[in-house]
């Protein structure tokens, strides 16, 4: 049988008995200095922990950044931007942009007859069956046919490997249709347009020096009036 | 897109006129201009107006293949648009191949009708010496 501590005790060692209990009555008096919150959690008794701080609110100063620069403020539309960048890079002169625009009367039109001169390779000539206009992605859609075999050819007007394109024969009347895909039918297909390709290459190779001369003469001419109009302002 | 059960043109003289492709070498995808196919000669060409007991035998002496034959083959030409390094893109109206043999040479000696010029960049460079035209 087990029995308690206290009647275990020898009545004759009071001195240690005094001793042990002077021991817990000094952490009695400990326990009830502590707060009372951190012993209900069950908590060490000698906890080390720093007392909280007092709640009195100081007004820290929280550094605070400005919003970043706007981008679409700085450019409202970024791909126009580049767009027309890259159209004065590939078309200086706007004369390709002119020759395929909606407001130029003279411009090339679906149903024409197109040649197109390459820098590497041979110039290839066609019906223009298609337009897709799309700023310095325009392209245009050519067929003809090589050897009795239908070929079609899609090319980037602005493309740096483009040299020039040339109106070869215009349509006799407007085409009522935006794309002409009706021409690869053997009913309407036009064939070969290399025989029309040849005279016209043919008259230009004529006129084209003729061309060249008179404009040589007409630029002398600029220049003569040119330099009189000086002499007489000095005068 | 040349894939299995297409049939093509053949446009040199080693006798076929329309072939199958039965298998595209070398890739999962669709054949395009220069890829090498396997396919069966299904039409013949024949040569001259001969029709009686005594044109036949100068077809077969004309024709280095027959109906039934199977052979390695290129394509030249495609319906489906290809689109070139420049942006350019080209299109032709039928689809097409030339025959070869097994090491690569072409079997017929002449070729009528324009190729795609694909076949530079893919080494066919014979077959574009032959072919008189190229695009």
């Amino acid at each position: 049988m087990t029995t308690s501590r206290g009647s275990m005790r020898s009545l004759t060692s009071w001195k240690t008995v005094f001793r042990q209990y002077r021991i817990h009555k000094d952490q009695r008096r400990w326990q009830t200095t502590l707060d009372v919150s951190a012993v209900s959690k069950s908590a060490p008794l000698l906890d080390i922990t720093p007392p909280p701080a007092p709640s009195v609110k100081t007004h820290r100063h929280i550094k605070a950044f400005p919003p970043r620069p706007s981008t679409w403020k700085r450019c409202k539309d970024p791909i126009a931007a580049v767009m027309a960048s890259q159209m004065t890079l590939l078309d200086p002169t706007g004369a390709r942009k002119r020759l395929f625009h909606r407001s130029n009367p003279e411009s090339a039109k679906v149903g024409d007859i197109l040649l197109v001169r390459q820098k590497n390779g041979e110039p290839f000539s066609g019906v223009c069956m298609n337009i897709r206009r799309r700023g310095v992605d325009t392209g245009i859609l050519l067929r003809n046919q090589l050897t009795r075999v239908g070929v079609e050819m899609w090319y980037k007007i602005f493309s740096p490997n483009v040299s020039g394109i040339e109106v070869v024969q215009r349509k006799a009347k407007r085409a009522r249709r935006a794309k002409l895909y009706y021409m690869r039918k053997p009913k309407h297909d036009m064939g070969s347009v290399e025989n029309i390709v040849r005279v016209y290459s043919r008259q230009r190779a004529m006129l084209g020096t003729a061309g060249a001369k008179k404009d040589a003469q007409s630029y002398i001419r600029q220049k003569k009036k040119v330099q009189k109009k000086g002499k007489g302002k000095k005068n | 897109m040349i894939q299995l059960k297409t049939l093509l043109n053949c446009i040199d003289n080693s006798g076929a006129a329309i072939v199958e492709c039965i298998k595209v070498l070398r890739m999962k995808r669709a054949a395009k201009i220069g890829d090498r196919i396997i396919v069966v000669v299904q039409k013949q060409r024949n040569f001259g107006p001969e029709t009686g007991p005594g044109g036949q035998v100068s077809i077969s002496a004309a024709n280095k293949v027959r109906r039934g034959d199977i052979r390695h083959a290129v394509v030249v030409r495609t319906a489906k648009k290809l689109q070139r390094k420049d942006g350019s893109v080209v299109r032709f109206d039928d689809n097409a191949c030339v025959l070869i043999n097994k090491t690569g040479e072409p079997i017929g000696s002449r070729l009528n009708g324009v190729v795609g010029a694909e076949l530079r960049d893919k080494q066919w460079s014979k077959i574009l010496s032959l072919a008189p035209m190229h695009l």
